[in-house]
């Protein structure tokens, strides 16, 4: 074999390592992949959110909805149920099915989806199935089984605290079977911290103060929730303010509450929305402009 | 079979393999207001003791007695467990429990067209009296062409087979206790001079019918085969039931599974053949020393997939709390088709279905078989405006699959289903995404009569009212409720940081109450 053709072969063998290499990146980031086989991802239809996740959520994968405090429940349950919505409004091939497996740890609290609200929210009450295991471990078999099941439009996966039990490896299998089948599978935490996880993002819901109505001075507004994007493993972080819109289950950007403007930053380099209000925010010591390379990390 | 599992119940007449030098064992009960004797062992009989003795002379005699006295209750437990067992040679296997005998139940077994598979109907009955007491049991077996002559010469006679026909002739000269009489009964017919079955069989029946009552006669012709008598099965009768035997008990789990798939192999067929499909199934392993593991397994649509059936049993057995417990291997394993649908559709028409609905139920299936069917569950609704009662959760199983035009409403009841209503999703939402089953009591500052909230204290945490709506008015149901129940007046409320909750004024303020109590009932998203 002469040098050049030795050579070609080579050149060869690389570019089909850099095809794979940028076949495996795209499957990482949960974009299709020219033939529409792949899953699309799934807008949220507010704009700046889905410019910031590049065309939307990954379909197939696993994401993470959690809300600091107990209370929050109501707003991280509501974000999650939005996306299940749009998952089944977009679904090209007509899968509506929700299943949503609960710790038994999360009954505690005594509180439970209400058909009718699910119903004026967006979503047929009829496509949800319960179920209600009688440990953690019973859950995870149950939420890894629905994950790998294609006929499934999403699965929300509602636990409470971070028990030790549901840790990274148990993440990563439930996003590889998301990911196989299609599943858009959702973590929904109530009450938890952040940690390690396969997830391919986390966020963080917190409520606010609805809009001024017109017509009711005093009235309950459109509800509004401050998304905090606190992890992206394919790109940037930020933090948005978006309300739900029932009838086009789709999100969109909120007007901020006149009462609750912030003042603007005394540096406006200081630019960090992921951590800009969460405990473990980096202090107020000299300025971090971008850290950019440690999103790319897995942690 | 432990003592310690039965409780005290040794009427069934268990042989004690224990130390000769342990005392005898009685039953006691209290009969006509003393204590007496209503079963002992043979130890207790070898010492002079008898049945229907009293406790004070029995212990005269034997002083160490071992006694408890009688429950009913494990005895009936201990009956039904031993008829479970009995189902490896019939499955029409009944409790005989009939009201006139005081004590002295047994079990009938309907063995039409089952002899032939154990060779025959001595070498059946030979089994099965050696398998019993091979368990501990000593029993009294016979068989005859009706239950009454089987019953009266299995306690009074001595003839184990009677041979077809010939129950009539077999029968009359045992005594009238044999016939299932109140024990007055057979007492007053004694002092008339009637002792035996065939005392009464020649007699003009008006005269006997009138002095003593229908039911004499109507025993009578149970026994002698003119009256036809039923026996009521205490498990459901299987639609197609397959089981393998064997020589050398099984007790590995793999041996098990790969059991399970051929068991299931094998019933696709005569599915296919009758146009069925299973719905519920189960799978009872019979263990060497009697026990019987029952497993079920229900489907959410018709099924016919042997891969399938295996592994929902997989599921099944790995969502034991304790694992399977084979002790010394099992020596029959039969699968029972419980119930069958009509198997609609063909081939082609599933594998349309497949992306969409086969995945789903088949997951469901799965769910239910680990979990437990009442674990996966799905929403109906009621027809109550209450919001805590308006919806109710009911097995999949027991529902059927979404989304099949033939939605089963097998549950029968006011389980409404659901219809996807196009208005539904709106602007103003006015109903909580979450709900709490019981409304949690707080302390709230309210304008009264009837204005919002202003300031409430909820789960130790107070919160200010900055927007309200309401009020909502959900009148009570007096028809349910009774006379005290209350109004109560719906308000969705946010807070000052933005939570939105959904709570309610408990009784018109001065109507129905000078305090009305403020209850949390949901939260918004």
């Amino acid at each position: 074999m002469s040098l050049s053709r030795l050579q070609t072969a080579t050149d060869i063998l690389k570019a089909r390592t850099r095809a794979y290499e940028a076949q495996a990146y795209q499957a990482h980031r949960g974009m299709a992949l020219g033939d529409g086989s792949e899953a699309q991802p799934l807008p949220l239809g507010a704009s700046a959110v889905d410019h910031c996740l590049d065309g939307g959520l990954a379909c197939g994968g696993l994401h993470e909805v959690r809300s600091p405090l107990a209370r929050d429940i109501g707003a991280a349950t509501g974000f999650a149920l939005g996306l299940a919505a749009r998952a089944i409004h977009t679904d090209r091939m007509g899968r509506s099915g929700i299943v949503w497996v609960s710790d038994p740890a999360t009954r505690v609290d005594g509180g439970g989806l209400f058909p009718a609200g699910l119903a004026q929210y967006g979503l047929d009450p009829s496509s949800m199935t319960m179920v209600e295991p009688g440990d953690l471990q019973g859950a995870m078999w149950a939420a890894d089984e629905a994950a790998g099941c294609a006929g499934l439009a999403a699965l929300v996966f509602q636990i409470k605290g971070n028990p030790a039990r549901f840790d990274i490896t148990a993440t990563r299998r439930l996003m590889l079977r998301a990911r196989q089948s299609g599943v858009l599978a959702l973590t929904l935490r109530q009450s938890g911290e952040e940690e390690a996880s396969a997830a391919a993002t986390r966020w963080r819901v917190n409520t606010k103060p609805s809009g001024a109505d017109d017509t009711l001075e005093r009235g309950v507004g459109a509800m509004r929730l401050l998304l905090t994007l606190e992890r992206n493993r394919a790109g940037r972080t930020g933090q948005w303010l978006l309300a739900w819109n029932p009838r086009d289950r789709s999100f969109h950007h909120a007007a901020p509450h006149p009462a609750s403007r912030t003042k603007p930053s005394a540096h406006p380099l200081d630019r960090l929305p992921a951590s800009a209000d969460r405990p473990g925010a980096p202090g107020q010591m000299g300025q971090v402009l971008d850290r950019r390379q440690d999103f790319g990390r897995a942690s | 079979m432990h003592r310690a599992r039965w409780g005290k119940s040794w009427i069934a007449g268990r042989i004690l393999d224990a130390h000769p030098e342990t005392p005898p064992v009685v039953v006691t009960d209290t009969v006509k207001n003393a204590i007496r004797i209503v079963a002992l062992d043979q130890r207790a009989r070898a010492r002079g003791i008898r049945p229907n003795q009293t406790l004070s002379d029995a212990r005269a005699l034997v002083p160490d007695l071992d006694c408890h006295p009688a429950d009913d209750e494990a005895s009936r437990a201990l009956l039904v467990k031993i008829a479970g067992w009995c189902e490896r040679y019939t499955p029409l296997v009944a409790l005989d429990t009939a009201p006139e005998v005081a004590r002295d139940h047994g079990l009938f077994m309907d063995i039409t067209g089952c002899a032939h598979l154990l060779g025959g109907e001595a070498a059946l009955i030979a089994d099965l009296e050696a398998r019993l007491r091979a368990q501990g049991f000593h029993v009294r077996l016979c068989l005859a062409d009706t239950p009454g002559a089987a019953w009266a010469m299995a306690r009074y006679g001595q003839a184990r087979i009677i041979a077809g026909g010939a129950h009539a002739e077999a029968v009359l000269p045992l005594t009238l206790s044999g016939l299932r009489l109140p024990p007055e009964m057979v007492a007053s017919l004694g002092r008339v001079g009637l002792k035996t079955i065939g005392c009464i069989a020649g007699l003009p029946r008006a005269p006997l019918a009138a002095r003593f009552g229908a039911r004499l006669m109507q025993r009578l012709d149970q026994a002698l085969g003119r009256e036809a008598e039923a026996i009521s099965p205490i498990m459901p009768v299987a639609e197609l039931s397959t089981e393998r035997r064997f020589a050398e008990p099984v007790t590995h789990q793999d041996e098990i599974s790969h059991v399970i798939a051929a068991l299931a192999a094998g019933i696709i067929e005569p599915l296919e053949r009758r146009g069925l499909g299973l719905r519920n199934c189960r799978l009872k392993l019979f263990r060497v020393d009697g026990h019987v593991s029952l497993l079920d397994v229900q489907t959410a649509r018709p099924l016919r997939d042997a891969r399938m059936i295996s592994r929902l049993f997989a599921e099944r057995i790995a969502g034991l709390h304790d694992d399977l417990d084979a002790g010394f291997g099992f020596d029959l394993i039969r699968l029972d088709v419980v119930h069958a649908d009509p198997f609609e559709g063909g081939q082609t028409e599933m594998m349309a279905h497949h992306a969409a609905g086969q995945g789903h139920d088949a997951l469901v299936d799965r769910l239910g078989a680990r979990l437990g069917l009442d674990r996966v569950q799905r929403f109906v609704l009621a027809d109550t405006h209450i919001p805590e009662r308006s919806f109710g959760r009911q097995p999949v199983a027991h529902l059927g699959a979404p989304g099949s035009g033939a939605r089963r409403s097998a549950a029968g009841n006011a389980a409404l289903a659901f219809s996807p209503d196009p208005q539904a999703p709106c602007e103003i939402i006015t109903r909580p995404l979450i709900l709490f089953d019981r409304p949690e009591l707080m302390q709230t500052i309210a304008e009264v009569p009837d204005g919002p909230p202003l300031r409430f204290r909820w789960r130790n945490v107070s919160y200010e009212v900055a927007r309200s709506e309401g009020p909502e008015r959900i009148a009570c149901e007096w028809w349910r409720d009774g006379r005290g129940a209350r109004t109560r007046d719906y308000f969705r409320v946010e807070d000052r940081q933005g939570y939105r909750f959904w709570m309610f004024r408990h009784g018109l303020y001065g109507r129905e109450t000078s305090e009305p109590a403020w209850y949390m009932h949901g939260l918004f998203a």
